[in-house]
Order: C-alpha cells, then structure tokens, then sequence
C-alpha cells in the first residue's frame, strides 16, 4: 500500500513539479515549510526575515528543481538550498543589520516533550540566538543540523579549522549562559 | 598534555575526529581527572541538548501564496522559452545536422570527414559538458566559424546552388536555435541542460561547415 508521504509519493511530486506542477511544489512546500522556516530563524534570528528567506528557498528550489537528480532525499536537497539562500542573504549584510532582533522567544519549546526539559531547551534557544553570528552558524549547522565541518567550511566559505574552533567557541559560551 | 590543551580536544573526541590513539591517551587521562571528565559530560550534555532540538515551527503566517505568487511569475517569463519551446530548438539543431549529414552523403559517396562527429550531448555528466566547451573552445567557436565560411567562400564556385543554399539555410536555422538556447539561459544560468544544448549546437554548426568546406567539387 502506498501511503501520503512515503518515498513513492515524494518522488512522483518531485517529478511533476520539475515539470512545472505547482500543486505538486505546494505539497512539497506542506511537507517542508516548517523545517525550512526553523532553519531560518535558527541561522538569522529575524522572524520577519526568517519568512521571506524561507520563502526565497523555495522560490530557488523550484527554480532549481531540473537540477535534482534524486541522490539524496528531496529534504536533505531542500535543506541545503535553504542554507544557501540564508549564508547569501548573510553576505549582503547591510540588509539585516538594521533589523536584527533577538528571536529567542520566537524559538519552539515543545511543550510536550519531557526530555530535554522545555526550560532547557528554551534556555539554549536563547543562548543559541545571544551568540556570534560566526559562533552562531557553526553551531546550528553542526551540533543542530549534523552537517560536518568540511561541509560547513564549504558552504561558509572559512577554513575547516575555523569552523571547529567557532564551534568550540559556541559551545563554550553556551555552557558558560546555560550555567549561569 | 594538561588539562587545558586536554579541554580542547574534547570537542573533536566526542565528534569522533581524534586519531585512536590520541583518543585512547584522553580516556586515560580522563580516568584520573575529575575536571576534564566535567567538561566532557558538560560538552556531551550541550550536544545532546542541541540534537533534541525542535527541528520545525509553523511559520507566524502562510508563506504559500507570496511563493505561488513568485513562481507563476517565472512560469510566465519561462513559458517564452518553455520547455517544449526549448527542446523543439534542439531538436531543431539535431534534425538540422541529420538532414545535412544525410544530404551530404547522398550527394557523393566520397565526402570525406576527417574531424570526428559531434559526441552525443543530449545526455551525460556534466564533465561531457565541460569536455565539449573545452574541445571546442567556445572563445575559438567565433574564429573557427569565421575561417571556415571563408573557406566556404572561396570555393562556393565549386558547389551547386542547392548545395550552398542549403548550408546556408540549416546555419541560420542553427543560429536561431542558438539564440533562444543562449537567451534561456541569461534567465537561468546554471541550467545543465541548456548548457550542453548550446555546446551541441556550437559543435554542430562546426561540423556542418565543416563538412561543406571538404565537400568535393560539385560544378
């Protein structure tokens, strides 16, 4: 039995909006815009900006959609769009630095879970915001997202060893906030 | 080794980048350290907690409709070079080459083609992309047109009207291909597919002239 959300299903939508299906990108945009949206805010901290990055990603994605030869999960593919178009949005500094404002309290607590604690996880959210931006990123992309350091080198355009000594740096300060 | 050098290798031994031995001399310093093995369990703690992490939130608003709203836009501008638009100028470039091919074949058995046909671009890695350019050098591409329709130039005595007409004819089909291909492309720049249309075409416009050029004497 083939059920919504299953790889099939997600194939055959990646496939019908590559050919210009936008009721298949909006389901595609259903199963994602929540990922992509947290992503975002995680990396920017802007809420408002936040949404229009999210949009932007998906206004690339389906632009680049030809481009997707399914080597990865359309997710993970989605996913790294998104850090593109946030890390270029980054470069064009000007932009953001006149509306930055902290997003701690925008950040999700799931009520629900019972591990980690919701004051917990609150607390690293706004510590996580309260960082570097440098600090920030590395942090969100290795220790949140998973992504290596060879990969965030890459796409940030530093040093492999930057990036690990702006994680240990962001895990420090974090400890220190978390502590105090 | 003391414990402050130690406090910064433990980053890389819980995210698994320290040689094995450096790892196995950390745990024994670890077993009779009561610091470091704090840090150690404060730093796994930290990381435990980030990878817990929420991975999605609702955006405040419904992102949908400014996205729908971008991309029917594109659609739009695209439609002008729509895919059927697209591929009909390739296939266009492709049954060009066929014809003349056909054409220059029936007309004498004895044409002889020294170059190499074109390779087949219409499928492939983006290496047969970038192999085609380079083959052909597309900053050469204006130059080796040029000397070759001076070539043909100077011996369209030999060749019969319908011979040159036809060659003729089949470049401009070719150059209107290559037009619409290269203008696609000013929209979306890194479309592969456009790409290795457009370097098939340059070849093949070669390869066209090419062939007439070394045509025997039909007059």
């Amino acid at each position: 039995m083939r059920v919504v959300g299953s790889p099939e299903i997600r194939e055959n939508l990646v496939v019908r909006a590559a050919s210009g299906d936008v009721a298949a990108f909006e389901e595609l945009y259903r199963e994602n815009a929540n990922r992509v949206y947290l992503l975002c805010l995680r990396m920017c901290r802007d809420p408002s900006l936040a949404e229009e990055l999210a949009q932007e990603a998906f206004v690339r994605a389906w632009q680049k959609l030809g481009s997707f030869r399914g080597d990865s999960a359309f997710s993970t593919w989605l996913h790294r769009v998104t850090v593109n178009v946030v890390l270029g949005d980054r470069r064009s500094t000007a932009r953001r630095e006149s509306r930055v404002r902290p997003a701690g309290d925008d950040l999700p607590v799931d009520l629900s879970t019972s591990e980690p604690s919701p004051g917990q996880a609150l607390d690293l959210e706004r510590s996580i915001a309260a960082l570097p931006e440098g600090a920030r990123l590395v942090f969100v992309l290795h220790d949140v997202e998973g992504y290596r350091h060879k990969e965030i080198a890459r796409l940030t355009g530093v040093a492999e060893g930057t990036s690990k000594a702006q994680l240990h740096r962001a895990r420090k300060l974090l400890r220190k906030a978390l502590a105090s | 080794m003391n414990c402050h050098e130690w406090t910064n290798r433990i980053d890389d031994f819980l995210d698994g980048r320290l040689e094995a031995a450096e790892a196995e001399d950390l745990q024994a310093h670890l077993a009779d350290c009561p610091s470091c093995t704090g840090e150690l369990a404060s730093i796994r703690e930290l990381r435990d907690l980030a990878a817990a992490l929420p991975r999605s939130l609702e955006p405040p608003r419904n992102l949908w409709p400014g996205i729908e709203a971008r991309i029917s836009e594109a659609k739009v501008a695209r439609g002008r070079f729509g895919r059927r638009a697209l591929l009909a100028a390739a296939a266009a470039v492709v049954v060009v080459s066929s014809v003349v091919t056909a054409y220059f074949i029936g007309r004498s058995q004895a044409v002889v083609v020294t170059a190499e046909p074109p390779a087949a671009v219409e499928s492939g890695p983006s290496a047969v992309l970038l192999a085609s350019f380079e083959g052909l050098g597309v900053n050469n591409y204006l130059d080796t047109r040029t000397v070759l329709l001076d070539a043909l130039e100077a011996r369209k005595h030999e060749l019969s009207a319908d011979t040159l007409d036809l060659v003729m004819e089949n470049l401009l089909l070719i150059d209107q291909a290559m037009d619409r291909i290269a203008e696609a492309l000013g929209e979306d720049p890194g479309n592969e597919f456009l790409m290795k249309q457009l370097a098939g075409a340059y070849r093949r416009q070669i390869d066209l002239l090419q062939r007439a050029v070394r045509m025997p004497a039909e007059v």
